[in-house]
């Protein structure tokens, strides 16, 4: 029985190593299976469901719509298809959906999957497989660092860009000594190391840096510890995200702290942290912004066309899926092929702008999105005229200062 | 010193809430309750909604939500639990262990996993001066709330017919069944209780915490925790080390913030080696 | 009718065989590995369920923490992967030692709480120790060695693991059919009275528990090698959850039930991943409700009952005839 059937499998991994002989990675065809195949995997139902979820898979569409437009009957790719899995963010289903989506459903690219897990794992496939991954959802550097790969593009954001544009304009504004609390764990210590750096770097001093538990609902004692520090620090920089992040809030104003003189600047805040806590909670508390749906006229009528497709208006990672669409059909578009390694050349060091990444270029060292970043302020319930207004955009970071420099431990 | 004392006082406030629920649900009907999380995050979004859709205040929630997960509860007993309760206590654990998931998805299906505006009542936005330090109104008023449900439900058990029911068949539930007392009636009211408990805990909870469908999940295991310290056949013991633990985590944030997370644990495998049934637990409860 | 009745048992082990040999024509290989892993892992808390009564809600401690071990052993020495995977094992078996004395003197209930709060404290532990672990990134880029061969195609890699989970179940199923597992079970029934005839009940108890934490320790092993990486959802209470879920949704006590659970839970969450259906845990949940209220067998058991009501039937008529006869 047993060897009757593995006989037979070894027939079948024979006929299945043949089929996949020929390889979609290779350049030359010009596009592989007759369609090109973008598929959206990201978490549409647990705690990354707001802020990306269905929306950037309507994103990616609105991309190919786009496309389509421009280029009518001169598009390279002329069926185009858009598929979503949702991970559920669990690492494991979305490593297996990966595999699936690359291997059976020919996608010829994977956007978005948030969380770093998940995405190092999804790399991984793209560099087995040779096929593309646009990264957008997760914050990790190691994407652009040690576990980089010539297939995976890390598209938006990373913890460097998100520390060190609060850290280094709090800090020239005058707020010379900080507190840090960041959660005990990889993305708050990362954090950390990089709020730290950016703060030194600007003539700041640390006072203290302390680890938080997490998950934690309970912030009091470390702000009960802010005031009593010496010297007494000016700013309290949280790295706390999610729930949180609106934990330590609630009870930073519990405890008046503003009022006292210590002000609040947080290392990671989405839209939907402001939209939870209620703009009041935060009014006041700086923040690096990798984009805003109302900072200018573009930008808005953009959001415009998301809100009557979806009834919300676009967080910074919807743009992200939107323009990381269009950059990968742009490139198959240049080259005239979906072949991944001329697509790759084609986006290595490629200059451009488009609605979400301004003065943008990918990095060819470790395929990471330069662009220009925003230093945002919360503003106070008195002032926002619309809904989700909840942004004032204090500065631009510009590109070539928001990202950190490619690091040696990259080898593509 | 003092102050960071009282605030981990504040944190046991609502292990003990829950963890009084816990032990009563437990004593009268042997059955571990896991959607207690739950329940405590539909308290808080029972506020949030009677604010946000009905404009209803916190002090109208405070006493409504509780009443009306009360009421779930009572429902819940009748028609789920209570065609669990004769068979191994399992059953009933994997049952409000589904529940609790059925719950979690259905708000986070209406509202999102991100967490909901709450503000601060405004006659409690103020500090107190306590002698010592002066510390926010509204977690003094936390305090309190919990110390007086706590000692009136302590009145309650120590003083009247209903409470030595429920308290012998908590502590010595065959002697009670033997002695031929009618447990059965005060099981439904019992379950409702212990559920409005963590509502009451949840409502206390949304102004100064994340009102999330997650809120309730990674406390629940605490509360085990903080239960199997005190005792799970004991109601005074679950709300002391209820106060206890919120009182350890605190310091322990403060001076050991690494292991500050495991702490709970570490102390729960060390009472387990020392005295299996918990601190004030009886070892004839554990078979 | 003997007969007949002694071919079964052989007839129902090789059906189960040719099913495990040919899952990966009928699934996506991966997720094929997924199925038989988490197979596994449900066998083994049955085991500690159904054979001793013991509901552990905090089995992910020891699929997760062998997940890692394995994944280290792979990552940093080189050696063959089930070599690496036996030592994941090993590690989840001793990590099982102090975990079990401290909980198996407690009873049902207080067991579940007690081994879920130990699971979230070796998660804690994972999340922090980050230079091993890789903190929330997952310990990534686990490889598959085996004597240099490719092991890349999952197709392949299925049936190169797969000896390592039969291995498994092999060793559950002796262990349910000894000596040993027939006075786990007593002690399951009544404890008193296995104390009573003189059988050390917590040293009984304790071995399950380190068994059944070994076996769950193979499953997790092979689950991070098939998957290249270890990550924290390996170790987090839900995957605990979700193995009881399977042995629930199987059947308690019935050994095989937790490889149907398996399977029906993993296809059902990979079709959800793509179904565009987003309310997973109103559905999860839903099951355990309804298979608590109602359908408390599970499928394997339900359906063992039923062939069992049939046979038991039909002999009765025999029965009846012969008598008629006579």
């Amino acid at each position: 029985m047993k060897a009757l059937g593995s006989v037979a499998a070894m027939t079948a991994a024979a006929i299945l190593a043949a089929g996949c002989g020929g390889g979609p990675a290779g350049g030359g065809g010009k596009i592989s299976d007759g369609k090109v195949v973008l598929a959206v995997l990201n978490d549409q139902s647990a705690i990354y469901a707001d802020l990306s979820g269905k929306g950037s898979v309507e994103a990616v569409k609105m991309a190919v719509a786009d496309y389509k437009a421009k280029y009518g009957d001169k598009a390279v790719a002329k069926t185009v298809e858009v598929l979503s899995a949702d991970h559920q963010n669990k690492p494991d289903i979305a490593n297996s959906k990966a595999q699936e989506l690359y291997d059976r459903q020919r996608a010829d690219i994977i956007l978005d999957v948030p969380s770093s897990a998940a995405a190092l794992a999804v790399a991984n496939q793209a560099k087995t497989k040779k096929k593309l991954f646009m990264d957008i959802g997760a914050a990790t550097t190691e994407l652009e660092g040690a576990q980089c790969n010539k297939y995976t593009f890390h598209y938006g954001y990373n913890t460097y860009m998100l520390a060190y544009g609060t850290g280094d304009t709090v800090t020239k504004d005058g707020a010379k000594n900080w507190y840090i609390v960041y959660p005990d764990y990889a993305f708050g210590q990362d954090m950390q190391k990089s709020f730290t750096a950016a703060v030194k770097g600007a003539g700041g001093t640390i006072v203290k840096a302390d680890p938080t538990p997490y998950p934690n609902d309970n912030f009091s004692t470390f702000l009960l510890k802010a005031p009593t520090l010496n010297p007494k620090p000016q700013v309290i920089g949280a790295m706390q995200a999610g729930g949180d992040l609106v934990n330590l809030v609630k009870q930073y104003n519990e405890y008046k702290l503003r009022d006292k003189g210590i002000g609040l600047a947080v290392g990671l805040m989405f839209i939907t942290d402001i939209h939870s806590l209620g703009p009041d909670a935060l009014a006041g508390t700086k923040f690096t912004e990798p984009w805003y749906w109302n900072a200018d006229q573009q930008n808005r009528a953009w959001a415009d066309k998301f809100q009557a497709k979806t009834g919300k208006r676009p967080s910074f990672a919807h743009a992200a899926n939107y323009s990381a669409a269009t950059q990968y059909l742009e490139a198959v578009q240049r080259g005239g092929t979906d072949g991944s390694d001329d697509v790759v050349k084609q986006l290595e060091g490629h200059k451009f702008q488009d609605v979400f990444a301004r003065n943008a270029s990918i990095r060819a060292e470790d395929h990471l999105l330069l662009h220009d970043v925003s230093l945002a302020q919360v503003k106070p319930s008195s002032e926002v005229k619309e809904p989700w207004d909840y942004e004032k955009i204090l500065s631009t970071i510009p590109a070539d200062k928001a990202f950190q420099p490619a690091s040696p431990a990259c080898k593509l | 010193m003092l102050q960071q004392a009282f605030n981990g006082l504040v944190g046991g406030a609502f292990y003990a809430l829950l963890a009084l629920g816990l032990a009563v649900i437990f004593g009268m009907l042997g059955v571990v309750n896991f959607a207690h999380g739950a329940f405590y995050m539909l308290g808080a979004f029972g506020a949030y909604i009677l604010l946000s859709s009905f404009g209803v205040n916190f002090w109208v929630a405070l006493i409504a939500v509780p009443l009306v997960l009360g009421l779930l509860g009572v429902l819940l007993e009748r028609l789920l639990i209570r065609r669990l309760v004769q068979l191994d206590p399992l059953y009933n654990f994997l049952l409000t262990f589904g529940i609790s998931l059925i719950l979690q998805d259905l708000v986070r299906r209406q509202y999102g996993v991100q967490s909901q505006p709450y503000p601060r009542p405004s006659e409690l936005s103020g500090s107190l001066n306590l002698g010592l330090f002066t510390y926010p109104a509204y977690q003094v008023f936390v305090l309190v709330v919990a110390v007086l449900v706590c000692a009136g439900a302590w009145v309650v058990l120590t003083r009247t017919r209903v409470g030595m029911i429920v308290r012998a068949a908590t502590e010595r539930p065959e002697l009670t069944r033997a002695l031929g007392i009618d447990v059965a009636r005060w099981v439904t009211p019992v379950f409702g209780f212990g559920i409005a408990l963590a509502g009451l805990a949840g409502v206390l909870a949304a102004p100064m915490r994340a009102v999330n469908p997650l809120m309730g999940g990674d406390l629940i295991i605490i509360v085990f925790a903080v239960v199997v310290i005190g005792g799970l056949g004991s109601i005074f013991g679950s709300v002391t080390a209820a106060f206890g633990i919120g009182l350890i985590t605190a310091l322990g944030n403060l001076y050991l913030p690494t292991i500050s997370q495991t702490l709970v644990f570490i102390l729960m495998a060390a009472v387990l080696l020392w005295r299996p049934a918990g601190l004030f637990g009886r070892e004839e409860a554990l078979t | 009718m003997i007969l007949s009745r002694l071919a079964a048992r052989p007839l129902l082990l090789a059906l189960g065989l040719v099913a495990v040999l040919a899952l990966p024509w009928l699934v996506y290989p991966p997720v094929a590995m997924d199925i038989v892993c988490w197979a596994l892992f449900a066998i083994a808390v049955d085991l500690l369920l159904g054979f001793t009564g013991l509901l552990s809600f905090g089995h992910a401690a020891f699929w997760g923490s062998s997940a890692y071990v394995s994944g280290l052993i792979a990552l940093h020495s080189g050696l063959p992967f089930p070599l690496a995977v036996l030592g994941g094992a090993a590690f989840a078996a001793v990590l099982a030692v102090p975990i079990g004395l401290l909980s198996v003197r407690l009873n049902g209930i207080y067991f579940a709480m007690v081994t879920l709060a130990f699971a979230q404290m070796v998660y804690f532990v994972v999340n922090q120790w980050r230079d091993l672990t890789g903190g929330e990134n997952g310990l990534q880029g686990v490889p598959r060695e085996l004597f240099g061969m490719d092991l890349s195609d999952p197709f392949i890699f299925y049936y190169v693991g797969l000896p390592l989970i039969l291995l498994g179940m092999l060793v559950a199923w002796r262990i349910v059919r000894s000596p040993f597992g027939r006075v786990l079970v007593s002690i399951r029934d009544n404890p008193a009275r296995a104390q009573a005839l003189g059988y050390p009940v917590e040293r009984y108890k304790l071995l399950a528990f380190v068994l059944s934490a070994a076996l769950s320790g193979l499953a997790g092993g092979v689950f991070a090698i098939s998957h290249g990486f270890a990550s924290l959802h390996d170790v987090y209470w839900t995957t605990s959850g979700q193995a009881v879920m399977m042995v629930v949704l199987g059947g308690i006590g019935t050994l095989w039930g937790g490889t149907i659970g398996a399977a029906l839970i993993v296809l059902l969450n990979d079709y959800l991943a793509t179904a565009g259906f987003q309310e997973i845990g109103i559905v999860t949940g839903s099951i355990f409700v309804i298979i608590v209220l109602v359908f408390r067998r599970g499928v394997w058991g339900t359906a063992r009952d039923l062939v069992q009501a049939r046979v038991a039937a039909r002999r009765r008529t025999t029965t009846r005839l012969r008598t008629a006869e006579e």
